[in-house]
């Protein structure tokens, strides 16, 4: 077998593998008695039950092997007895991907569970670590992680993007506020906090920004936001290339260092919160002099120390938590979240496994980045559905936007009647603004902030046109609706709306194929499109496309509040100067 | 007694003892030229721990059934883990006491029958795990020939160790001859098999505790069983006075 010609990538995989070992990973690679006390902590293995290639010693195995094979002694002597074996062909390290990406979120529940102390999730980062290094990964990893090396933020934010959504929703905050002073600073130099979120906020959830500037304004906070180095996330942790990691933690790192911010506070991401904060000096190599907490330890310290005041009883639905693997099993945040939420909310239920035994949202490790892999992720969601269901809550709160991601999802496909939402959003809710502020943040768009706008909605479903079409006019929009690709693609002709909102999947024309011949399009090129979809494995039929991509993404249902926010937020910030 | 047998529970012990040390000593050199991973940061989680409580948790873990989830929810499979160890240890300690401290169990009944019982109970579970290893298809999909053989050679060996236990060559010297042989079998072979993974627990277990201590993570949080999925009902949650700042 050795005599086998090895391909260049396999080679490499094996070169790489030696420089990348490290004491504790040939540790839990030599250390494995397969035992199978780890096989039921995962939930890949609860939900496809009989079936052993989704067990962690299992899937640990495909690599161990090849350690074995190149760097233990009974494997290079007598491999069959070990079962250690190499790796010789790009087929098998695409195999090798299906089970690194594809069958482990990195969770770590295995980890915890195993009495050798085997760390699979640390073995199982480095193997993407090895693949990535050859080019071998899914093609949503790849995406991503070029956009984070090269505009400096997973989702390809641009700065202009970033800096114009922070000023919406500053002015927003002034005019709701009535007070100057709560405007956002950018680059403020010597402040107490530098706040730093994840992307997700400026390009889907922009509300968790304003929530978190009425909070810091609420608490008197001396605070600024970055103009750069202001994406905590980090695919470098999904995508096990430590120097992406360093490099982007470096970023924040040295933008922290340069106004001379006291602490950085992260947005509720537990995976931005876990590179950041714990993986980010490692990887970077670096050691910084500011301190880095979590916003929802901020939070709770505001409360704590009274330095901001809350109604709980404004949060009247029950509420259930749900850790973030890497909030909780990685950096051992529990109890903070659970005193912020028995604060803040009225009917908290706790989720059982819960803590350091909680089950992954399954959309953990970049899942939500890997469309190849979502029926087996929504598969293995059953487990959490299972855990959600059994709360009886109306809401799940996570502090992270991986999890609210993936929580959705699942709650969409095991149609579980409960939303997700996060602790800056139920802090926000429940604040009480003494003195300079009479008024709480508003529920609902002012009527008519639409007004004199043109809106195209192409959807195949009756009630989602009704609902849809509803909440835009009663905003003031002229709407127009189409039931197919065809027809929608008619109506933006004759029409020429100022915002299209677009379904993906359609009897005939699907909404890719509409979207590419809009973008193709030069009369219509210019027209906006909010992609809003109940398929979110479809995105790619979106975003593979060559041509630039749609200005919002929204996933079903969408709620009223984020309808508008999007909507305003694309025809506003965009520079559009049609109306207003 | 004769001289093979003589020659098997002394020379051959101590030259497989010998080659034993030199491999296990070659062995840790191995493991420890790997270089340590170094955890910069400042700690997270519960101000209530520390790396050194963490490493400290790690290696009692092992001792502590209601840590983890694994061990708390396979009670039984944890009791077999500690019989069949139990039995290891009693096994290797007869194997030291018979051919250097006889005195200790010759006209000493009760403490040959602990020794007996132990062993053969360790010797049960070594059939149960043989069992379960072929018979779970998830337990067989993990499996090596090592791992059949490692289990299959200690369980045959535990009988011959009880069967030795009282020390009776005059009686026949068939089991106390094939009890040393396969000692001196096992103690050259276990440095290449999984059974040397005792070797590897102290390291594994300290690397992970020290990191998850530094990270707040053990000793691991009760995960707390709600009231309401007994009661029905809805618990209020209490504003739990804790921790730390990160
Ligand atoms: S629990 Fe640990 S030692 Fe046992 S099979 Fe799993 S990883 Fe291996
Ligand atoms: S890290 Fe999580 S997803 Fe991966 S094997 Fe372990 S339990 Fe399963």
């Amino acid at each position: 077998m050795e005599a086998m010609q090895r391909s260049y990538k396999a080679q490499k995989v094996i070169d790489r593998m030696a420089k990348k070992l490290n004491r504790q990973i040939a540790g839990s690679l030599a250390a494995c008695v397969h035992c199978g006390m780890c096989t039921e902590s995962c939930h890949y293995v609860l939900a496809n039950p009989g079936d052993p290639t989704y067990a962690p010693a299992y899937k640990a195995d495909r690599v161990r092997k090849i350690f074995k094979r190149h760097f233990d002694w009974t494997g290079r002597v007598i491999p069959w007895w070990v079962k250690a074996d190499s790796v010789y062909t790009d087929e098998e390290l695409e195999e090798l991907k299906d089970i690194a990406f594809g069958k482990c979120t990195n969770c770590r529940r295995c980890s915890l569970n195993c009495p050798m102390g085997v760390d699979f999730a640390v073995v199982n980062r480095m193997t993407r670590g090895l693949l990535v290094h050859v080019g071998i990964m899914p093609k949503g990893v790849a995406v991503v992680s070029k956009d984070q090396w090269e505009i400096g933020n997973q989702m390809g934010v641009l700065k202009e993007d970033y800096l114009d959504t922070i000023q919406w929703m500053s002015e927003e905050l002034v005019d709701t506020l009535g007070d100057p002073g709560a405007a956002i600073p950018i680059d403020k130099n010597g402040c107490a906090v530098m706040y730093t979120i994840n992307p997700r906020e400026v390009k889907y959830d922009p509300r968790t920004i304003s929530d978190a500037a009425k909070i810091f304004y609420a608490a008197e906070e001396s605070w600024t936001m970055p103009s750069e180095g202001w994406d905590m996330t980090n695919f470098g942790l999904f995508s096990g290339d430590d120097e992406l990691g360093g490099a982007v933690a470096r970023r924040v790192f040295e933008k922290a260092a340069e106004i001379r911010a006291k602490c950085v506070v992260m947005s509720e991401c537990g995976h931005g919160y876990r590179s950041t904060r714990c993986e980010g000096q490692n990887w970077a190599g670096m050691d910084v002099q500011f301190e880095m907490e979590s916003s929802v330890v901020t939070m709770l310290r505001y409360l704590r120390d009274g330095r901001i005041k809350v109604d709980r009883s404004k949060n009247t639905l029950p509420v259930t938590y749900h850790d973030s693997c890497n909030n909780a099993r990685s950096c051992g945040m529990f109890e903070e979240p659970r005193e912020l939420l028995g604060l803040v909310a009225a009917d908290f239920r706790e989720m059982y496994p819960n803590r350091a035994e909680n089950y992954c949202c399954t959309g953990g490790g970049g899942a939500m980045s890997m469309s190849e892999y979502t029926p087996q992720r929504l598969k293995s969601a059953k487990v959490k559905a299972d855990q959600l269901r059994a709360t009886g809550a109306k809401v799940v709160v996570t502090s992270c936007h991986n999890c609210v991601d993936g929580l959705t999802d699942l709650i969409r496909h095991y149609k579980l009647d409960m939303k997700v939402t996060q602790l800056v959003n139920l802090v926000a809710d429940a604040l009480v603004v003494e003195k300079r502020v009479a008024v709480p943040v508003p529920k609902a768009v002012p009527v008519a902030a639409l007004a004199g706008r043109t809106i195209l909605v192409i959807d195949d479903e009756p009630d989602v046109r009704a609902f849809l079409t509803a909440v835009l006019e009663d905003n003031g929009a002229k709407v127009v609706t189409a039931a197919d690709g065809d027809e929608g693609l008619a109506l933006a002709r004759k029409e020429k709306p100022d915002l299209v909102t677009l379904d993906i999947s359609m009897p005939g024309k699907d909404g890719g194929k509409v979207f590419e011949a809009m973008r193709r399009d030069p009369d219509l090129r210019s027209i906006r499109v909010c992609v809003i979809t109940g398929r979110p494995e479809l995105r790619k039929l979106i975003y593979e496309r060559p041509v630039p991509p749609p200005e919002g993404y929204l996933d079903k249902p969408v709620s009223e509040e984020t309808l508008l926010t999007n909507v305003r937020k694309i025809l506003e910030v965009a520079g559009d100067q049609k109306a207003h | 007694m004769s001289g093979l047998l003589h020659f098997a529970e002394h020379r051959l012990q101590e030259a497989a003892l010998i080659f034993m040390a030199l491999v296990y000593t070659k062995r840790i050199l191995w493991l420890l030229k790997f270089p340590a991973g170094k955890e910069r940061q400042a700690p997270t989680g519960s101000r209530d721990t520390t790396k050194r409580k963490g490493i400290l948790y790690s290696w009692a873990i092992v001792g502590m059934p209601w840590a983890m989830e694994s061990t708390r929810t396979r009670f039984f499979t944890y009791v077999q883990f500690v019989v069949f160890h139990v039995g290891v240890t009693a096994a290797i300690a007869l194997s030291f006491i018979i051919p250097y401290l006889p005195g200790l169990i010759e006209n000493n009944d009760t403490l040959v029958r602990v020794f007996q019982v132990v062993i053969w109970a360790a010797c049960a579970v070594g059939c149960m795990r043989i069992v379960r290893r072929i018979v779970d298809p998830y337990m067989r999909a993990i499996s090596s020939p090592d791992d059949y053989f490692s289990l299959v050679l200690l369980t045959v060996w535990f009988a011959f160790a009880a069967l030795s236990a009282p020390n009776r060559p005059d009686q026949g010297e068939g089991p106390l001859l094939a009890y040393f042989i396969l000692t001196a079998f096992f103690l050259i072979y276990v440095p290449f098999s999984k059974i040397s993974h005792y070797l590897y627990y102290p390291f594994t277990r300290f690397y992970f505790g020290r990191s998850m201590g530094h990270r707040g993570v053990f000793p691991i949080p009760k995960s707390v069983k709600p009231a309401f999925r007994e009661a029905a009902a809805p618990v209020q949650a209490e504003a739990t006075a804790t921790t730390s700042s990160h």
